[in-house]
């Protein structure tokens, strides 16, 4: 190396060796796999949990401050720390546990505010009919609130989606990390090749789940075709900046782990 | 109070000291307020904005609890029934319509029906039945909301609020979001609704000459729901309680009342008339005693048109010779006297002609074919003779 610092991975490296690709493609599958399970299972669980407090916060207006806040800092949480910690909890340990516990954490805040915001945006107008026409409380939020608050809805399930893809990259530290495996492989052997393809395989499986979900709200409101502005819906570009932003900060975690902190990354691989 | 009614079972919903503090708020928006809603009449509450109009109507579905006092509905203090039992029971009309977007038009009517459990087919014919009633084209029931105009909306609306039939409607001021020419036939058509089912509707209004329009009484409320007056709206223009009232009902309330009397109302004159043999001689004596330049011409009952003095031949040719021409300044007895000023002012002969016939609605009749019923012609004298009698 003659320029200056020494590079973190070897310049005379092509970046993609494809009789690599080849021979590991099988490997893929398994890794797609478990990509997608673990994205589903913690924006599905993080969805449940966000649904709950957001008809608390809805009902109970005081409490929304305290609920986002709370959500706030778990989202705030740098996500390495707190794989550090939650593998030291027995209960959750090196795994599929601890990776879901912190991942479901990360889609809170995103789905809290976004279901909260869609719930808000229902018209006035259309909800004092729906309570002077004789909806039981629990009758509006099903029949009237939630299917208008849809957009929004889903709008945060794009981003909280996009955003866990790029995050599960990150669990491979405490060992279930879908094409986050081939990343840390990479890094951790010089060999820029498994970066790649795991870094474009993630952002494709997140740019499908988004595509995915702009079906899914076009069959859940035809009537938002039918003309009338949509609310709270943000476009698939804002969410894919937010993973991006998101993932490139991690991975600048795992360097840093890396270059200063050799040892202990060796225990979390 | 002036004008309540007597009789208590005739009343379908009664106000008594019915009162609404908002926390916070200085005075209560509602104070005391009593007043009596005969069973199948319009109700129109009427005054400034923050009067606690729509306060007091909300109160009625408990939309908005009351902090003292007792809304009555047919005998029933309204606490003693589960909310939303006493809400389906109440047909409510919004402003803007407040139709849900994320359903289809029929969907929207069907609401209330779904909620009471209906069987789908009740619930289809019922749907039907309704867009017949309120003049929606069926094709438009597969529709989203947004896909239909404000008038048609706002016609939605109060399907939706007929649907399971209640007795008792409310309107908050329902046409207050559409264009003054839509506005006017709904109005018609809610009037017509109202010929046919007779429902007790409270309506909430800062139009007056809407509650005019509609309203068999009109309930004239100041701040805090003060009740100024309540009457029926010829009673109000005739006989203000006070200058708020006058005030509110404004500077033509003669003219207004133009519009609530019926030209069948008044004493109309005979006017310049001949018979078809009368002669040009006879016709003309008739224009000379009368002070026009033309004649009436009606065969027994039938009037068969007019003539024009120059027209007239030598003093012995019957009138018919001169070929009568169809009157265009015609009324009915059914026509405003508003109206009927209007065909009276724009006419070259100065008086409306009076016909019977089919009614016609408010409007004057601009022109008559055949040969319809003569009754008389109506003058700026008859018309002001009528509204000071």
């Amino acid at each position: 190396m003659s320029r200056g610092a020494a590079p973190l991975l070897a310049v005379d490296e092509p970046l993609v060796r494809w009789d690599w690709v080849r021979d590991h493609t099988d490997d893929f599958v398994d890794l797609f796999w478990e990509h997608v399970s673990l994205t589903v299972a913690a924006v599905g669980i993080g969805f449940a949990i966000s649904m709950v407090l957001a008809l608390v916060a809805v009902r109970w207006r005081w409490t929304y401050e305290p609920l986002a806040g709370f959500c706030g800092v778990l989202y705030a949480i740098p996500s390495l720390a707190l794989f550090g910690v939650l593998i030291t909890i027995p209960a959750f340990g090196l795994g599929f546990r601890s990776a879901l516990v912190a991942l479901v954490s990360y889609t809170l805040l995103i789905l809290l505010r976004n279901i909260v915001a869609g719930l808000d945006g229902v018209a006035p107008e259309v909800r004092e009919a729906a309570d002077g026409m004789g909806h039981e409380p629990w009758r509006r939020v099903l029949r009237v609130d939630l299917p208008l608050a849809t957009p929004a809805i889903v709008a945060g399930l794009r981003i909280a989606t996009v955003t866990t893809v790029g995050l599960v990259t990150v669990t491979a530290l405490i060992g279930e990390g879908g094409f986050g495996d081939l990343i840390n492989d990479g890094l951790s052997r010089d060999f820029p090749t498994p970066i790649v393809v795991g870094a474009v395989l993630s952002v494709a499986l997140a740019v499908a789940f988004d595509v995915l979900f702009v079906v899914v709200e076009r069959l859940l409101t035809p009537w938002a075709r039918a003309g009338g502005p949509r609310r709270g819906d943000r476009g698939a570009a804002d969410a894919l900046a937010d993973a991006r932003a998101r993932t490139a900060h991690d991975q600048k975690w795992i360097a840093v782990g890396r270059a200063s902190a050799g040892a202990g990354t060796g225990v979390l691989q | 109070m002036i004008d309540q009614p007597a009789a208590a079972d005739d009343i379908a919903i009664r106000l008594e000291d019915l009162t609404k503090s908002f926390p916070g708020g200085s005075r209560p928006a509602v104070d005391s307020l009593d007043l009596a809603v005969p069973r199948g009449e319009l109700v129109a509450l009427v005054g400034p904005s923050g009067c606690g109009k729509t306060t007091t109507l909300k109160m009625i579905n408990r939309l908005i609890e009351p902090t003292g006092g007792t809304v009555w509905l047919e005998g029933t203090d309204i606490r003693t029934l589960p909310v939303h039992e006493l809400r389906r029971g109440i047909g409510y009309v919004i402003q803007q319509a407040g139709l849900f977007p994320h359903r289809k038009v029929g969907d929207n009517i069907a609401t209330v029906p779904q909620l009471l459990g209906w069987s789908k087919d009740r619930v289809a014919e019922r749907v039907a039945e309704l867009a017949e009633l309120v003049d929606l084209d069926t094709s438009l029931l597969d529709r989203y909301p947004s896909g239909l105009s404000g008038g048609q909306q706002q016609r939605v609306g109060v399907a939706r609020a007929l649907a399971a039939d209640p007795p008792v409607l409310l309107m908050d001021e329902p046409y207050s979001a559409v264009d003054p020419i839509v506005r006017a036939r709904l109005q018609d058509e809610l009037l017509a609704l109202q010929r046919r089912l007779h429902k007790t509707i409270v309506l909430v209004t800062h139009d007056i000459d809407e509650a005019i329009k509609l309203a068999d009484r009109i309930a004239i409320l100041n701040l805090g729901a003060e009740l100024e007056q309540v009457g029926p709206p010829e009673e109000l223009l005739r006989a203000p309680a006070n200058e708020f009232v006058a005030d509110f009902l404004g500077d033509d309330r003669g003219i207004k009342r133009l519009s609530l009397m019926r030209v069948g109302q008044t004493r109309l004159s005979r006017g310049p008339v001949v018979a078809p043999t009368a002669t040009a001689g006879e016709a003309r004596a008739v224009m000379a005693a009368e002070g026009t330049d033309w004649v009436a011409v009606v065969d027994g009952e039938h009037l068969l048109g007019w003539v024009a003095a120059e027209s007239l031949d030598g003093d012995g040719a019957p009138v018919s010779d001169a070929s009568p021409r169809p009157f265009r300044a015609v009324v009915r007895a059914d026509t405003s006297l508003k109206a009927a000023l209007d065909v009276i002012v724009t006419s070259q002969t100065r008086v409306a002609v009076v016909v019977d016939g089919p009614t016609g609605g408010d409007g004057a009749v601009a022109d008559v074919a055949g040969t319809p019923g003569y009754l008389g012609v109506l003058t700026v004298d008859d018309l002001a003779e009528g509204v000071t009698q």
